[in-house]
């Protein structure tokens, strides 16, 4: 009898133990999972200001996504297509316009410290001219999305028959600080493709093979 | 020792806690704890599970540096093709520079260039790998020590101004310059001093062709030979496939005509005489091995039998006539010519001028000028004057040279028969090298100016009268060097970009020649030209003399020799020693002997047998008068002529020294250079100049063998296609690996040489287990076309990141190279033939491989490829055991990647593989891919050529068709259906994807030789 209470109690602490793992590994990350990872960057940028409230397409930046292997992270050149013009917060700016009004004199340009880190690397100075001498250095972002050597993944191929970016890369235009949200593990991958296969992408009928070397060679 | 006492240090702070525990005895020493049984597995646990903790953590943290600004169209990671020239040899082709990200990764040929016609040597893929050597020089070297630009132009001028008394001579050595604006530049810089000249030295020189035509035609040109015109080819001892001249171009040409087609069963006709088994002489029709001694009376004889059936017999016996056994080739050689006069070719790479005058009598004679030898766009490939070269050594050692230059070519390398001669340079008060790295005669040299790689500066070329290309950056120099160019500009005092320079000599000389008049700026012809590579011109008529009939003499032939005859010859894979720098190339086996890392002395197996030398003996061969000699392992070569010693120059150079620890280093290992530090040993010691020429072969020398050996590392052991005997199934002695028909019985019926099976394909052990709905890529090879030049070889190693082993893993028949070429040889004598095959992954339908991996690392694709998962893969090796065609090759070693420049020639396509891990031919399926998702960006299906393997592309003889054989519209279906078609070991049911077009020989009888 006391054997059997002990063997009962016994599985029920299995069972118990065996279901708080299972909790626990869908909340920890199994190794190289890098899910949810989302580094301090050099410049603060925000793709919820960018991409979320000013509705910048994300090609815009990541023009490469569509013809390239690479989505590509930005020339600092691309940043100033509109930062040439934008160098402070909107309401900063206004505030120093109605001061020189108020005040009788040329408004300053004000620049924000985190864009100051951009024209220090394209070797502007504050008035955005070129430094003499000075030498445009590459802006070191911290790699968020990140692929073993062994897998090859490619932008084109996925943007070219209507994949949206959300659907690997989550709600961007939300995320103040830029994470990973998907797993980018290799059965995420092959779970897509084996339904893309079956149902097609937005309807449209599509070939996701499930070959090994589409993404292995 | 400080690490051990660290780590035991750790281990006991793991373990303190819990260590001392009344019933198991406490710690006896502080100092050193002592670890019973359970301790030791607590501590293993521990550190175990805090591993396991620690490996679950992040990955280590990567940056991503986007470039401040991008150029214009560039897009990251994608392959960009700029049109360009290459200057790997003086050949000059066309070449395709693809980059990725600034970086230029892959050469390919360049399809629409009139000469190479989209194929790429060997030579040329592989530069890339000299761009990225961090040995190159850094900069300028003033008296062995590093400097600055502005210094040396100073130091340099100063000297050039204070040439002392009665040492005026300024001298320019360099092979021949194919660039008019160089030229130019030249002529301005020379024009400066009283006593200046530019000395052309060819290392493979021509002279003697240059020569002849000076007397028969009164203009001293290389002719352009026209092989895409010739029915009928015969060559004396020229390698016009491997490394005569233009090899590429040469190539191209002559697959052209060896095609048979079932309605049209005709192909070219060629006959070999020669000393060696050469690669040319491996694909003649008809081969016959001669001493070199003998070409003057065969070339005088065949001269005369021509000239008797033009109507012009020739009274004075030209030489005494040639041994009894050529009499009736001879004649039905003279024949077979005159039936295709104005259709055939008669070509020596002979440095006797006599013969060579001959030579050019029976092309006049057979009415081939204009037609298949063009005068009136002659080749600019060879410029070489040896007489000037003897001169200068004269000037040397007379000690009138004030300054000399050199560019291009390793003088005291090149020259190494005269040994009094770096003495003589050491006494010239100004000397200038031009060597990207420091070569023998960079190391005697005050300056050091070292030019650019080719990839990194501007250049042109006029590799035929009339036919321009440009040769154009593509990315910033990676060192401080500087063009010749420029430095010569400089140094005239009129300093220019060469960019410039050369903008300024097309827009002056080339614009007016333009052949589309539509073309009206200049800056539109200089864009075509550039978009283009290449541009074509308007000539002048060409010399028009008549055929100087006086320029026929009898020659004068030395008496047969009963001692050995040395040839020195070059390897397809090193045409010079420039490029002994490069891994790639040193790796490279020849096409014929297969040797790699080195060269080695061939010798007949006749004569092997006589002296009882065995392959790898060391063996010196020494000049009659025992002043030259060189030692060289002795490689035993069937279809070399008795009497005959083959020895490759371009070996021995100095700079070979770094690669002693070029593969895996482990106890075992032995070096890859020989014991004098070298890859190889220099043979240049036995050249001589005879009748102002330089002479590649040397009679009088002697062979003597020594007790020292060293293994030749060939990546081919067996070379016949007949089992042995007490192996094989009766009636299976010979297999049909390389099927094989001749001409006339391809005429009677096109299968012939077919073979029948003795196993039945049918039933299938997997009925339909690999369905290929879609694409179903294969691959078809024509043998008839394919050389066996080994530009696939090298294209390949390049597109997959192939690692090089070194001499020692080659000797362990662990070389890497995923496409080999194999060669096998039949029939004996004047009856040998050679058949050389392209091998690599067949991709077969009933893979062998698959069944047998245990980890589903090789896998069946749904469009036919057989792939193989290197991160699946576990080492077991049982694929490569199981495989037919043995082309499964696997990472012993973690190939060292230690130079961080070097590895900048990677492929980022392609993973690099990782010890323990099988590899092999993937049909290029990273570019599968690439065309696939470029289609899709279009909206299109692949076009048929869209995609082309590395191998395929830079193929010069264009034997290699790839494409989906789904699809009835492509070239591969085509191919498919030829009647010369087969699949090797086709009995065996594999299915491969890949099959081979029978080789056909043009010959009468209906069997096969041998």
């Amino acid at each position: 009898m006391q054997q059997r209470v002990l063997t009962i109690v016994l599985l029920i602490a299995i069972g118990l133990s065996g279901s708080l793992l299972v909790a626990a590994l869908s909340v920890w990350r199994l190794p190289d999972n890098q899910q949810g990872y989302a580094p301090e960057q050099p410049i603060a940028y925000s793709h919820r200001l960018h991409a979320g409230d000013l509705q910048i397409d994300c090609k815009f930046c990541h023009s490469a996504a569509e013809s390239g292997r690479f989505a590509g992270i930005p020339a600092a050149e691309v940043c100033m297509k509109c930062h040439r013009y934008v160098t402070a917060p909107y309401d900063q700016t206004l505030q120093e316009l109605k001061l020189a009004d108020k005040e009788g004199r040329s408004p300053k340009t004000i620049i924000s410290p985190e864009l100051k880190k951009l024209y220090e690397s394209l070797a502007l100075d504050e008035q955005l001219k070129p430094i003499p001498g000075g030498k445009p250095k590459p802006i070191e972002w911290v790699r968020v999305h990140n692929l073993p050597d062994y897998a090859c993944f490619n932008h084109q191929a996925h943007v070219s028959v209507g994949v949206k970016c959300q659907q690997c890369h989550g709600p961007v235009e939300s995320m103040e600080r830029l994470a990973q949200f998907s797993t980018l593990s290799m059965g995420w991958c092959v779970n897509c493709h084996r339904d893309a296969a079956r149902n097609g992408v937005n309807g449209r009928p599509v070939q996701a093979s499930t070959d090994c070397s589409v993404c292995h060679h | 020792m400080t690490n051990f006492q660290g780590d035991m240090n750790g281990l006991e702070a793991a373990v303190r806690p819990n260590s001392v525990r009344p019933s198991e005895g406490a710690v006896p020493n502080e100092a050193l704890p002592a670890l019973n049984r359970r301790q030791f597995l607590e501590a293993a646990g521990f550190t175990f599970t805090l591993a396991t903790l620690g490996g679950c953590g992040r990955a280590p943290v990567g940056h991503a540096l986007p470039p401040a600004s991008l150029p214009d169209g560039a897009i990251p990671g994608n392959l960009r093709y700029y049109a360009s020239t290459c200057t790997g040899c003086s050949a000059e082709c066309g070449m395709l520079v693809g980059t990725r990200d600034g970086r230029p990764l892959k050469m390919e040929g360049l399809p629409e260039h009139p000469l190479s016609r989209g194929g790429l040597c060997a030579v040329g893929q592989a530069q890339t790998i000299g761009l990225y050597d961090s040995l190159r020089l850094k900069g300028p070297l003033l008296g062995g020590k590093e400097s600055d630009w502005p210094s040396v132009d100073k130091a340099i001028l100063q000297a050039l101004k204070q040439l002392p008394e009665g040492r005026g001579s300024v001298r320019l050595v360099t092979p021949s310059i194919t660039s008019p604006t160089l030229h130019a530049v030249i002529d301005k810089f020379l024009k400066s001093y009283s006593d200046a000249k530019h000395v052309v030295f060819d290392p493979v020189s021509s002279s003697a062709i240059l020569e002849a035509h000076a007397a028969t035609h009164a203009a001293r040109v290389l002719p352009h030979y026209r092989l895409d015109r010739a029915d009928v080819v015969v060559s004396f001892g020229a390698d016009f496939l491997g490394t005569w001249i233009s090899p590429v171009e040469f190539t191209a040409a002559w697959s052209s005509r060896r095609a048979p087609e079932a309605d049209r069963p005709k192909m070219s006709h060629h006959v070999q005489f020669e000393s060696r088994l050469s690669l040319t002489g491996s694909n003649a029709d008809q081969r016959y091995a001669v001493r070199p001694e003998e070409y003057g009376p065969l070339v005088a004889r065949l001269t005369e039998l021509v000239a008797s059936r033009a109507g012009q017999p020739i009274s004075e016996s030209l030489a005494p006539s040639p041994d009894e056994r050529h009499a009736n080739v001879l004649e039905n050689l003279a024949e077979r010519l005159w039936n295709a006069r104005g259709k055939c070719l008669v070509v020596s790479d002979s440095q006797d001028v006599a013969v060579q005058r001959l030579i050019n009598y029976a092309n006049h004679l057979l009415g081939n000028y204009g037609t298949t030898v063009d005068l009136a766009q002659p080749s600019r490939q060879r410029q070489g004057q040896d007489r000037d070269v003897e001169q200068l050594i004269g000037d040397l050692r007379g000690n009138r040279i004030g300054a000399l230059l050199v560019a291009d070519l390793d003088l005291l390398h090149d020259l190494a028969c005269f040994p009094d001669l770096a003495e003589a340079i050491d006494r010239i008060p100004l000397t200038i090298s031009f060597a990207p790295r420091v070569d023998s005669f960079a190391s005697h040299a005050k300056f050091v100016c070292p030019a650019h790689h080719p990839l990194e500066s501007w250049g042109d070329s006029e590799p035929i009268a009339g036919l321009v290309s440009l040769a154009q950056p593509t990315l910033m120099p990676l060192a401080d060097t500087r063009s010749m160019l420029e430095s010569l500009a400089t140094w005239s005092g009129t300093p220019t970009s060469a960019l410039d320079a050369i903008q300024a000599h097309w827009k002056e000389s080339f614009f007016p020649r333009r052949r589309i008049e539509a073309v009206t700026s200049f800056h539109e012809f200089w864009d075509n030209a550039l978009r283009d590579g290449f541009v074509e011109l308007k000539t002048d008529a060409g010399p028009n003399a008549e055929f100087a009939t006086s320029a026929v003499k009898p020659l004068v032939v030395d008496a047969p020799s009963e001692s050995f005859t040395v040839v020195l010859h070059r390897n397809v894979a090193m045409p010079s020693v420039l490029h002994a720098h490069n891994p790639w190339l040193q790796e490279l086996p020849d096409p014929v002997t297969k040797v790699t890392w080195g060269n080695c002395v061939a010798v007949s197996p006749n004569d092997a047998d006589q002296l009882g030398i065995h392959e790898g003996d060391i063996v010196v061969v020494a000049s009659e008068d025992g002043q030259s000699k060189v030692e060289l392992p002795a490689l035993v070569q069937v279809g070399q002529a008795d009497g005959v010693l083959a020895i490759a120059l371009g070996y021995g150079g100095k700079g070979t020294e770094r690669f002693a620890k070029i593969g895996p280093q482990w106890i075992g290992a032995k070096d890859s250079v020989s014991e004098e530090g070298l890859v190889g040993a220099n043979a240049s010691g036995l050249l001589r100049f005879q009748l102002n020429s330089l002479r590649y072969q040397r009679s009088g020398v002697s062979v003597t063998k020594t007790a020292g050996r060293r293994p030749l590392a060939t990546t081919q052991r067996y070379h016949s296609l007949e089992m042995p005997r007490e192996i094989a199934p009766r009636g299976a002695e010979h297999r049909e690996i390389v099927q094989h028909t001749t001409l006339a019985a391809f005429a009677k019926n096109p299968e012939a040489g077919a073979v029948e099976h003795h196993v039945a394909l049918e039933p299938q052990l997997w009925p339909e287990d690999h369905p290929t709905p879609g694409h179903a890529w294969g691959m078809v090879i024509d043998l008839n076309k394919c050389t066996g030049c080994s530009a696939c070889v090298v294209a390949c190693q390049a597109e997959n990141n192939v690692p090089v082993v070194g001499y020692d893993e080659v000797l362990r028949q662990r070389e890497m190279h995923w496409l080999r070429i194999d060669r096998y040889y039949s029939g004996e004598n004047d009856s040998l033939q050679v058949a050389h095959q392209p091998m690599m992954c067949q991709h077969c339908g009933n893979a062998p491989c698959e069944t047998v991996c245990p980890a589903l690392a090789t896998v069946h694709s749904s469009e036919g490829l057989n792939e193989q998962v290197y991160n699946r893969c576990v080492g077991t090796r049982y694929c490569a055991n199981n495989c037919p065609y043995k082309v499964r090759r696997f990472n012993w070693f973690e190939y060292p990647h230690p130079d961080l420049r070097q590895n900048l020639v990677l492929n980022p396509e392609v993973t690099v593989r990782s010890r323990g891990v099988m590899e092999k031919c993937s049909m290029c399926v990273q570019r599968i891919e690439a065309g696939r998702i470029e289609a899709r960006g279009k909206g299109l299906p692949i076009a048929d050529g869209a995609i082309q393997t590395a191998c395929q592309q830079s193929c010069p003889a264009q034997a290699i068709v790839f494409g989906d054989m789904n699809d009835p519209k492509t070239a591969i279906h085509a191919a498919m259906k030829n009647p010369r078609r087969y699949r090797v070991l086709e009995e065996l049911n594999v299915r491969p994807a890949v099959s081979y077009l029978r080789v056909v020989t043009n010959r009468d009888e209906e069997t096969r030789r041998g």
